[in-house]
């Protein structure tokens, strides 16, 4: 079965995946993301949220993205939150 | 004019992209941020200047993770590689320093930490800038680079209705953070209390034919003599905080 991710890891990745029949959302992402926390990426299945687990289908785009993606002036912010 | 080999180890815009970077800046006195989107041949020259959805004050600039996933469904869809528009993360200082806070230093090690390469970008309000290329293939390092406007190719004009049009639709006052933020800016007492800032790193220019291929070709330990003489050679560069124009 065939699939499409999409991520930033190492050199980055938006390309076609074999994965096997049955394969959960949280597999793929063990598979995929070793030594990564989930709490720390935003994923998508085809654009929407989905259970852990949602059994990947062929064709489906996974979409594993970082979040709480933020900036600060020096110092202020820091004392705030 | 820089020759080839020197524009190859500076963060380089195209005026197009540059204008569209200071544009979105100057909207507002909010920081705002973005990527920065390269030539899949030539990835630390930024062409275009992305704005995702994002809430901003004065003081900071928090990315939309919904609009993270959209942003890279679309530049796939567009026939770009993660590399092309992931890479550079560019935000603004409305302030007069450009220098890295916690909280950026945190998401560039979080978020950016895991990938091959990236660039920390920050462009302040008086025109200082600041660029960190860090690279993570063997033991790792970085070095700060400088920031170059190049006109030396082809380039569009500007899109003021477009670029509105894009910081409306994306940027957001976080009233929460910003009530909070104001407070504490008139809080002179206790701006007189705040830490002074630390800036313990040193970094340095590295002028190579090409930075990344070039480090990744060595072997274990001649890159890290590499990295060690990039340590002490720290005034090499000494127009760090300033934009060349070429």
């Amino acid at each position: 079965m065939r699939i499409m991710f999409i991520n930033n890891q190492g050199a980055g990745y938006a390309n076609y995946v074999q994965i096997a029949d049955n394969t959960t959302i949280q597999q793929f992402f063990a598979i995929k993301m070793q030594d990564q926390q989930e709490a720390d990426y935003l994923i998508r299945v085809n654009r929407m949220p989905v259970p852990k687990d949602y059994v990947l289908q062929d064709g489906d785009r996974v979409t594993i993205t970082p979040v709480k993606i933020e900036g600060a002036q020096p110092v202020l912010l820091e004392q705030i939150v | 004019m820089k020759n080839n080999i020197q524009k190859k180890s500076m963060l380089r815009f195209s005026p197009t992209a540059w204008a569209k970077l200071l544009f979105m800046r100057d909207m507002t006195n909010n920081e705002v941020g973005g990527f920065g989107i390269t030539k899949a041949n030539d990835l630390l020259f930024v062409t275009d200047f992305a704005l995702v959805k994002q809430k901003v004050t004065s003081i900071s600039v928090s990315f939309d993770d919904e609009a993270i996933s959209g942003f890279f469904e679309d530049q796939v869809a567009a026939g770009r590689k993660p590399q092309e528009f992931a890479r550079h993360w560019i935000h603004t200082h409305p302030g007069s320093s450009p220098e890295p806070s916690c909280t950026d230093e945190k998401t560039f090690d979080r978020v950016f930490g895991p990938c091959d390469w990236a660039v920390m970008a920050i462009i302040a309000q008086d025109g200082n800038s600041y660029a960190r290329l860090r690279f993570n293939t063997g033991p790792g390092g970085e070095v700060k680079i400088p920031v170059y406007v190049d006109y030396d190719c082809e380039f569009a004009g500007s899109d003021l209705d477009l670029w509105i049009q894009q910081y409306k639709a994306n940027v957001f006052v976080d009233e929460i953070l910003k009530e909070k933020s104001e407070k504490l800016i008139f809080d002179e007492k206790l701006l007189a209390d705040l830490p002074p800032l630390k800036n313990d790193r040193s970094f340095s220019l590295l002028t190579s034919d090409d930075l990344i291929a070039e480090v990744d070709k060595m072997d274990p330990i001649e890159r890290q003599l590499f990295i060690d003489e990039l340590a002490v050679r720290s005034d090499f560069w000494d127009q760090e905080n300033e934009v060349l124009y070429g």
